[in-house]
């Protein structure tokens, strides 16, 4: 799912759209921030990326319905996109392990996409570590499961929302590394300052090990239109205002 | 990380399992790694290995999970997909201290695809996703 993210965003830079392994999705991806930080967005636009790719569908899963698409031009008009992607709304943990646990009993094509926003909601009813991990856990398992059943030219990515406070207290950073241990990669979404009508966001993109960071510039139109700059592929801290001859903006 | 196993041990798993194929048992050099990698639950993953403890079970849909009958008499489900393993000591060294890669029950199932001694079950989707549920459950209770 990291490499997905990367793709989308890397689409208007050097890279170009053609890669051999298109289908391989790539480890799972956890998209970290604060409130307002752009999270629903970005898993809304990895749906639509993958729903316009002719494999299987995208299963979408929040606490509660989108109070509003964060798109509204291009690709997220497209009504044969929108149909691929499948909403569900478990509006508890416990529902939520039920719908993971019973995956398998599921007809039809395998998911090529599976999306959870709102962890954070979830997480607050496990009272134990254990329980974090056993939810992770089985975000994993179902992907995996997903993608073997999507056969050798399929996969099935994992992608999921955390919102993050901006003073975490020891409880937080305990279930965050407990996280990260089922998701190495993770994307950090932070909201920078915006004008009137346009929302300016900063993705910084760890893969995790030795891989450097990436991060990204998102400006979010009036519209709901996407534009994305690359601003630097350094090890450590990266300047905000320094962009890579690459950087080409990139409308979704 | 969890999900997938460094190399070293990846290296291995994947010599006795070469091992194993020639000449049918594995070989001291292997069990001396594997103590020094995994310390004493490397002995009791082989016990649990020798008692044929673990089982892996499918259903028609292809999802597959791992079921370890412990030491103690109670059974463990294991998520190899990404390493998960419902027991006391996942929970305790290898969650919470960072002390150890894999319990001995996750590390029993890596042996006994090594060595073939894996029991095998077919159960249907409903019964997996019970199977898989009571997991769950079992989680909710020790927080009462």
């Amino acid at each position: 799912m990291a490499e997905l993210l990367r793709r989308m965003l890397n689409a208007g830079c050097a890279g170009g759209p053609a890669e051999e392994n298109a289908v391989d999705a790539g480890p799972p991806l956890m998209l970290l921030g604060g409130l307002g930080s752009g999270k629903t967005a970005l898993l809304f636009a990895a749906a639509l990326e993958v729903a316009g790719e002719g494999r299987g569908p995208v299963l979408f899963l929040a606490r509660r319905p989108l109070q509003s698409l964060p798109f509204r031009s291009g690709a997220a008009l497209d009504p044969l996109r929108l149909q691929k992607i499948h909403f569900q709304y478990p509006p508890s943990t416990r529902k939520l392990f039920r719908f993971l646990c019973s995956a398998h009993e599921a007809r039809g094509p395998a998911p090529a996409l599976l999306l959870l926003d709102c962890l954070e909601e979830y997480l607050t009813e496990c009272h134990q570590p254990q329980e974090a991990a056993h939810l992770a856990a089985l975000l994993l398992d179902t992907a995996a499961h997903f993608s073997h059943r999507a056969g050798p030219r399929g996969g099935c990515g994992l992608m999921v929302a955390l919102q993050t406070q901006d003073e975490a207290d020891s409880g937080d950073t305990l279930q965050l590394a407990l996280l990260q241990r089922y998701f190495p990669s993770c994307c950090w979404l932070q909201p920078i300052a915006s004008d009137p009508g346009q929302r300016h966001l900063r993705a910084c993109l760890e893969l995790g090990g030795p891989d450097p960071q990436t991060v990204w510039s998102v400006t979010l139109g009036p519209d709901g239109s996407m534009t994305v700059t690359l601003l630097s592929t350094e090890m450590g801290n990266p300047s905000s205002d320094k962009a890579t001859s690459s950087g080409v903006g990139q409308s979704l | 990380m969890a999900v997938t196993l460094p190399e070293v041990v990846e290296e291995l798993l994947s010599d006795m399992m070469a091992a194993v194929r020639e000449n049918a048992r594995i070989p001291d050099e292997h069990l001396l790694s594997l103590k020094f990698l995994f310390g004493s639950s490397a002995m009791q993953a082989l016990d649990l290995v020798d008692r044929k403890s673990i089982t892996l079970i499918s259903s028609p849909s292809g999802r597959r999970v791992y079921q370890v009958l412990g030491s103690s008499g109670k059974t463990y489900t294991c998520l190899m997909s990404c390493h998960y393993c419902s027991c006391p000591a996942f929970a305790f060294s290898v969650l919470r201290k960072n002390e150890s890669l894999l319990c001995k029950h996750l590390l029993a199932v890596y042996l006994s695809q090594i060595t073939g001694t894996c029991q095998q079950l077919s159960i249907s989707d409903k019964q997996l996703t019970n199977m898989l549920l009571t997991e769950e459950e079992q989680d909710q209770k020790g927080t009462e």
